[in-house]
């Protein structure tokens, strides 16, 4: 298992490697100058007075391969550098971003694992019952409704309409904003920070929850029909022990794949929620970033999310072995 | 040009979307000029006291950067502007002749040739920790944003004064043009070349004066409470990507400044809060859930605006939409398709697009240069009426002249900005009269760039003043030395000898004259480009709420003089 793991982790250097130079090149590759977009050439015509200042402060009329080493040079220390535009430390955006994706992930991993495994088993025990069905149905909606269209149906129906109703503070969620930022044990909001918290953790966790219920139905529908479950019941065990301790346990193998991969998926979220809700995270910032092509900032809060996903990987696939405890990592996987 | 925001940014709306702007037979032209500049009439009786909350001025993102020296939006410029105070102001209390008055100076004047300036700076101002405002705060300012190794987008400005270059290229230590003399109260200010609008250009907000706790301050200044100016508020903490909060400055009283501007002692509100937004609609549903007293129209809600609240649709705006025309292809620029040109122009319908793309909240220009801009003249633009039939005549005499269209024409624009319905409608307008046109999107990280690198056929663009003169508008837009070299082609020695001239006449009126005839020889002669529209505001409130909102043609909000209606 220790051999296992170290050589996964050995496996993310090349990764973070490919990525972010990809990313790097790709900044170079697409079109238009980057000192004009540096400068709002979306929007304007610069100067060339300004593009000449911008091109000569961060290097960008050095040689791509130049810039490049350098770019590494500075990342293996842990330098990512300074925003093109607000001239920030790239290390103190990420500092101040990434404490505020990570309550938010919290609380959307806590919604979808709670919800999502919880309606999936249901669903599964109880299938074609009504509630089946409307599970069914509101699990499609779920996955297939935008995330930035959710949060707008959200807004008006938990903060627009509550005003307009005029019904007490208290029951009006926030359109936006963290908020007061104040929280116990890092991330359990108090306060007034519930109503800030509460519609952009709901939308970030809409897409993996739905996908997570309709995965853990079907993989507890297949589990069910198991002959260990028929056993299990034969041994006189419990329905209740029989599902949770036979069945589900079973049944979590793909699901726990499924949460690895949706990682992926909740990055993209983060994307649309943040920026919807002005959640001041990662995910809002990256997309300013690419809207702004200011790479310094873009590139580190990559790495990040890279570094990010591939752990988040490798604790899925390190939890095979007690979900399944046959499954022995860094020896017999291949056989 | 100012954006409004990046991405963000600003201006993609302002310039690509379609909020805004009433037309101009709005509710009441008496009262819209009344308002503007601040309504001293109405300020009597208005009530210090309150708070608050503005969704509005951050609704398409946060910001980068707030010191005046660096921050290059106009939402930045906007808190730039509150918490600093420059050498002079323009008072739109008369929209049709905007004045420029003295803030900070008491008084200008210049030689002859306006190449030197001396401002007068008024006695008893200061910052909010209690120093002085000086001439030396404006050269301290000035040496700062001019430093190559500091120096934002805006630096280029400098170079307007003599040896305002060198500096910039780190030839020089400092700007031999600017002379500030303490004892004298004066500023000295020696160009590089005439300027007779530079009273105008110098209430630029780069222009702001530094305090001595500026010396030797970088980009961090603006992350903390420490950046104190000599303007209406201060911060009352350290601003962050959620909010800028903004407090009255102690230390600051509008009375001291020209009587016309019609500033109060003291703001009138106690705090205003700037709440950041990443995304417009958000911020909407924000002011709809009664999170602020301040809105932003945007794209779509615009009615639901006006029948609900009061807005600042009546407010024009020093801002321009048009079509470049790329004077250089073979197609469609150039002397031997004027004719061309003038069907284009004249077989578009202005008021449609209005209508139909901008629920009828735009105004229709009749030239570049907006209402609001001194020496402004209605009507310049005699192809820009819709008149199918002269459209038709007109294309008629060019295919005479042995003339044909191969393919369609090109009509480009930035993808995904609001900008497909203008260009479609044109697309069947010029299709009614037999001139075919195909609509040619283009990405928009890369569309300004790639149509000033000879990529414009005909291709749309957008313009907002960086300050309220004429030339921001003709020269740096058409001369031939405009955008760094002017890639759209533009060129015409008679339109750049009248603009010349016109810099550097004193005289307000003979000044408007000569800029009137370049913009003609631009528009008629030439048909150099093509004019769309005017911008108008952009604001949402509550009257019962919030009282003497106006948005200045700057498009800033004068937050001293706004109140709340019941405090």
């Amino acid at each position: 298992m220790t051999s296992y793991i170290i050589r996964r982790l050995l496996l993310i250097i090349p990764t973070v490697f490919i990525a972010l130079s990809f990313l790097f090149v790709l900044f170079f590759a697409l079109p238009g100058d980057p000192a004009n977009l540096i400068a709002g050439g979306a929007e304007r015509n610069i100067p060339q007075q300004t593009l000449d200042q911008i091109n000569e402060r961060y290097g960008l009329d050095n040689p791509l391969y130049e810039q490049f080493t350098d770019y590494w040079q500075r990342t293996v220390q842990w330098d990512l550098g300074e925003s093109y535009l607000s001239r920030r430390s790239v290390n103190s955006i990420l500092g101040e971003k990434a404490v505020a994706s990570l309550r938010l992930a919290i609380w959307a991993i806590i919604i979808e694992i709670v919800v999502g495994i919880a309606v999936g088993l249901l669903s599964a025990i109880r299938r074609y019952s009504l509630s089946d069905k409307l599970t069914t149905i509101f699990t499609a909606l779920a996955s297939a409704i935008p995330v930035f269209v959710l949060g707008f149906v959200m807004q008006w129906l938990f903060a627009v309409k509550p005003n307009q109703w005029d019904w007490p503070e208290w029951a009006r969620l926030r359109t936006s904003g963290i908020g007061p930022n104040s929280w116990a044990l890092f991330f359990i909001p108090t306060g007034e920070q519930w109503r800030y918290l509460i519609l952009p953790a709901i939308a970030l966790a809409s897409v993996t929850t739905a996908l997570l219920a309709r995965m853990t139905r079907g993989s507890m529908l297949e589990v069910l029909r198991a002959d260990y479950m028929r056993t299990a019941r034969a041994k006189g065990l419990r329905e209740r022990d029989v599902v949770l301790r036979h069945g589900l346990r079973n049944a979590m193998l793909p699901v726990v794949t499924l949460i690895g991969l949706d990682f992926g998926t909740a990055i993209g979220a983060a994307v649309l929620t943040e920026t919807t809700f002005t959640w001041p995270g990662l995910g809002s910032q990256i997309a300013q970033s690419v809207s702004d092509r200011d790479l310094p900032v873009l590139l580190g809060l990559t790495l990040v999310v890279v570094l990010a996903y591939a752990f988040v990987n490798i604790v899925v696939d390190v939890s095979y072995a007690w979900f399944d405890p046959r499954i022995r990592l860094g020896k017999g996987e291949h056989a | 040009m100012r954006r409004q925001r990046r991405g963000i940014k600003l201006l993609a709306l302002i310039l690509g979307l379609s909020l805004v702007a009433a037309a101009c037979g709005g509710d009441d032209d008496d009262d819209e000029g009344a308002q503007q500049g601040g309504g001293s009439e109405d300020q009597q009786d208005l009530q210090q006291g309150g708070e608050l909350t503005d969704l509005s001025t951050f609704s398409q993102g946060g910001w980068d950067h707030l010191d005046p020296t660096l921050s290059t939006t106009v939402s930045e410029s906007q808190i730039g502007d509150s918490i600093f105070d420059t050498l002079t102001e323009v008072d739109y209390s008369d929209i049709d002749n905007p004045e420029v008055r003295g803030e900070v100076a008491e008084s200008w004047e210049s030689n002859d040739d306006a190449t030197e300036w001396t401002f007068t700076i008024r006695d008893g101002l200061s910052f909010s920790d209690g120093t002085p405002v000086l001439p030396s705060s404006f050269k301290r300012s000035f040496e700062r944003a001019s430093d190559p190794d500091f120096a934002g987008d805006y630096s280029y400005l400098f170079s307007f004064f003599e040896g305002g270059q060198d500096k910039l290229d780190g030839k020089a230590d400092e700007i031999s043009g600017v002379v500030a003399d303490d004892d004298a109260m004066t500023l000295t200010t020696t160009l590089a070349e005439p300027y007779a609008n530079f009273p105008a250009v110098i209430g630029f907000h780069t222009f702001a004066p530094m305090p001595e706790s500026a010396e030797g301050q970088g980009v961090e200044w603006e992350q903390t409470a420490d950046m104190i100016g000599n303007g209406p508020f201060m911060l009352e903490s350290a601003p962050t990507q959620q909010q800028v909060v903004l407090v009255p400055n102690p230390e600051w009283d509008g009375t001291k400044y020209a009587e016309e501007l019609g500033l109060p002692a003291q703001p009138y509100v106690e705090k205003i809060t700037f709440v950041v937004s990443q995304d417009q609609d958000t911020a909407w549903n924000s002011f709809l859930a009664g999170e602020g007293e301040i809105g932003q129209l945007t794209s779509g809600r615009i009615q639901e605006a006006v029948d609900n609240y009061a807005t600042t649709l009546n407010d024009p705006v020093l801002g321009i939409y048009y079509f470049q025309i790329n004077q250089e292809d073979p197609r469609i620029g150039g002397p031997d398709n004027k004719l061309l040109r003038q069907a284009i122009s004249q077989a578009i319908d202005r008021d449609e697009i209005n209508e139909a793309v901008y629920e009828g909240t735009r105004t229709t220009a009749t030239g570049i240069t907006p209402p609001g801009i001194p020496g402004f003249q209605e009507g310049l633009c005699d192809y820009c009426a819709y008149d199918p039939d002269a459209a038709q005549q007109a294309y008629q005499e060019w295919q005479d002249a042995g003339n044909s269209l191969d393919e369609p024409i090109p009509i480009q624009f930035n993808a995904d900005a609001g900008h497909e319905p203008v260009v479609q409608i044109i697309i069947d307008n010029l299709d009614a009269i037999g001139i075919p046109a195909t609509a040619e999107p283009q990405p928009s990280d890369t569309y300004f760039g790639q149509m000033a690198d000879g990529g414009c056929v005909m291709c749309r663009a957008g313009w907002i003043a960086d300050y309220p003169t004429y030339d921001n508008f003709m020269f740096d837009l058409f001369s031939t030395t405009a955008l760094g070299g002017n890639n759209y082609g533009y060129s015409n020695s008679d339109f750049d000898d009248l603009l010349a001239e016109a810099k550097r006449t004193t005289d307000a009126d003979q000044a408007a004259d000569l800029f009137h005839q370049a913009e003609q020889i631009l528009l008629n002669d030439d048909i150099g480009t093509i004019p769309i529209n005017w911008y108008l505001g952009q604001y949402a409130y509550d009257p019962d709420v919030v009282a003497n909102l106006v948005q200045q043609p700057s498009l800033h909000i004068v937050w001293e003089t706004v109140a709340l209606a019941n405090p």
